[in-house]
């Protein structure tokens, strides 16, 4: 087992007068696997990259087990990557691809085989080693890269969108079998994705960026259920934008009155209050305060869209067998359960 | 038996047509090389004659060791300066890519010259100052080749993941890129080696001697001798191609190999 801390301090990386990342601090503790989640452009690649030793920062420290890696050309840092596109060398077979990191550290050719065997058992492609590139799939592919960023042991693994090329039910085991990997290991990772289910499933703790800073960092659950702001909200899950009220310390929402929690400086004129679909309540009622326009059967959940009598439009989710009572043009009742909805201005 | 399809035939008679072009011609010197004047015949006299003539394998030696230089020094050269511009060096490029014209619109005639006049004694003096100038006329094409090479293939995902696997920029180039792309750069070499090996202008106004001269040379007194040496040369070069081109196998034959 190969664990190491990183901590990123302050770091600044500037493309003339864009930040990519704007004074990022991070903290990864040792074993532990951090998604780095955001839109095209947030900074999560520069980071890692960063992190890598493929790029450089204008500003900040990097820090692996509290030593400066700065310095450090990208050959010298003992860090494992996974990229985004295939990246196995063509003129070399899987076993050779895997051996690869092991051969530039000197190790023998008995050493680099039974290493390399070992690695390709551990993602199930052992009986694939003499094959070459073109010879594999895709998920193949990734495995055997995978295989070979954790040949040589590395303090870190750093994935750069690993799964983006793949379809989606390869995508789906990759996903669990990266994860199960990471913790038999324990290699601390760094995971770059802008798919938030990929995220959120192999996380111990995911980091929303966005404009090169860290919007909020927690575990997956805390992420979904308290967002730190409207960034965060609407990036992470399906969130419903209800128009609120504000009267003094509460916010009336869907004709009722909730705390609105907030701490503005100044009261806004308007505000809305973002709900997920599963935190709004739907119970069928005659003169409700708003109507169902349609139902989606989604499997074991189906999703509810609704119109409230004032004209606005949301969904709720709940389970098909909750949604099964409800047709079309159905008059209901809706509210929003206790604490779970964040006001912020509109 | 396969019929032959009628949208076919101008294409198949424009290549008979070029194919005779090519090879009626070599088929005549062959043809030609092979006479003996004195029994009026046909025979290997005109082979035997250069073969045991004093300096034949003294010259042939010197060509093919100045051609190797040349295309050794290309691709020391070629190979690290285009990864570089392929991965960042973009400002320089068209830079880069005006020098490498400049051997095809400036006349051999001034290249000798210039090498005359400019480089110090210790180069004039030494013939591997041959090597030099043969990699320099075969820079359009050596560069074009390993720069078209170079962007079929993810160059850049392919370094970054040598470099982060342990690997520094030499061993990148040399262990990683350099075989990623080796069909292009045998492409090159081979079309260095032709280049050099055949190369008589330069030679001849430097005032060297290489095969291509001591051929020359002794024309003036065995016409016959000298199309057997010109049949031979071409073939020889053809042989030496081939036999590069089979020793290092591209790497979907040597994976279908494992394969089987």
């Amino acid at each position: 087992m190969n664990s190491a801390t990183l901590t990123l301090s302050g770091v600044t990386r500037r493309f003339k007068d864009v930040y990519a990342l704007n004074n990022l601090d991070l903290t990864v503790g040792a074993g532990e696997l951090v998604a780095l989640l955001g839109p095209s452009g947030c900074g999560k690649t520069t980071a890692l990259r960063i992190i890598a030793g493929l790029d450089r920062a204008d500003e900040g420290q990097v820090l692996v087990r509290g030593e400066s890696i700065d310095k450090l050309p990208a050959h010298k840092r003992n860090m494992g990557m996974v990229f985004q596109s295939y990246s196995l060398f063509p003129n070399l077979n899987a076993e050779e691809n895997v051996a690869f990191g092991l051969r530039m550290r000197g190790a023998s050719k008995a050493q680099r085989r039974d290493r390399a065997h070992e690695l390709l058992n551990l993602v199930g492609l052992d009986h694939h080693a003499k094959r070459f590139t073109h010879q594999l799939s895709g998920g193949q592919q990734q495995r055997v890269a995978l295989a070979r960023a954790l040949a040589f042991e590395p303090d870190l693994l750093l994935l750069d969108e690993p799964l983006s090329a793949l379809d989606a039910k390869v995508r789906a085991n990759l996903r669990d079998e990266i994860r199960a990997l990471q913790i038999k290991t324990g290699t601390t990772t760094i995971f770059v994705t802008h798919d938030q289910e990929e995220a959120m499933s192999m996380s111990d703790r995911v980091a929303v960026m966005n404009g090169g800073k860290i919007a909020q960092i927690a575990e997956p659950d805390v992420l979904y259920h308290t967002p730190a702001n409207e960034f965060v909200a609407g990036f992470v899950g399906q969130m419903n934008r209800i128009p609120a009220q504000i009267s003094g310390s509460k916010a009336r929402v869907l004709e009722s009155d909730v705390d609105a929690k907030f701490d503005w400086e100044t009261q806004p004129a308007e505000a809305v209050a973002l709900v997920r679909p599963e935190a709004i309540e739907v119970t069928p009622a005659p003169n409700g305060n708003a109507t169902v326009v349609a139902r989606a059967f989604l499997g074991p959940m189906s999703k509810v869209m609704l119109q409230t009598t004032q004209g606005f439009s949301f969904d709720a989710s709940m389970t098909s067998d909750q949604s099964a009572s409800l047709h079309s043009g159905d008059s209901v009742n809706v509210s929003i359960k206790p604490g779970q909805y964040l006001v912020v201005p509109a | 038996m396969k019929r032959i399809r009628i949208a076919n035939l101008p294409l198949m008679v424009a290549l008979t047509i070029a194919g005779l072009f090519v090879l009626f011609p070599l088929g005549s010197a062959t043809e030609f090389s092979f006479r003996t004047p004195v029994s009026g015949g046909h025979g290997l006299a005109n082979y035997v004659w250069f073969f045991t003539a004093p300096d034949f394998g003294h010259y042939l030696w010197i060509s093919f060791i100045l051609a190797v230089s040349a295309a050794g020094i290309l691709l020391v050269l070629l190979v690290p300066t285009a990864v570089w511009l392929n991965l960042g060096g973009h400002k320089v490029r068209p830079f880069v890519e005006f020098i490498t014209l400049l051997p095809l619109v400036i006349p051999v005639v001034a290249l000798a010259i210039g090498a005359q006049t400019s480089l110090p004694d210790f180069a004039q003096t030494n013939e591997f100052v041959l090597a030099f100038m043969y990699a320099v006329l075969a820079l359009p094409y050596a560069y074009r080749t390993l720069d078209t090479g170079l962007k079929a293939v993810p160059l850049r995902t392919i370094t970054e993941a040598a470099r982060g696997l342990g690997a520094g920029w030499f061993r990148t180039i040399v262990q990683v890129v350099t075989p990623v792309i080796r069909s292009t750069v045998l492409a090159s070499l081979f079309m260095t080696l032709a280049l050099s090996l055949g190369e008589f202008t330069l030679t001849s106004l430097l005032h060297w001697d290489t095969f291509t001269t001591w051929v020359t040379t002794m024309s003036q007194s065995n016409i016959l001798g000298a199309i057997a040496l010109s049949v031979f040369s071409l073939v020889a070069v053809f042989v030496l191609l081939l036999g590069i081109g089979a020793f290092v196998r591209p790497v979907s034959n040597q994976a279908a190999a494992e394969e089987d």
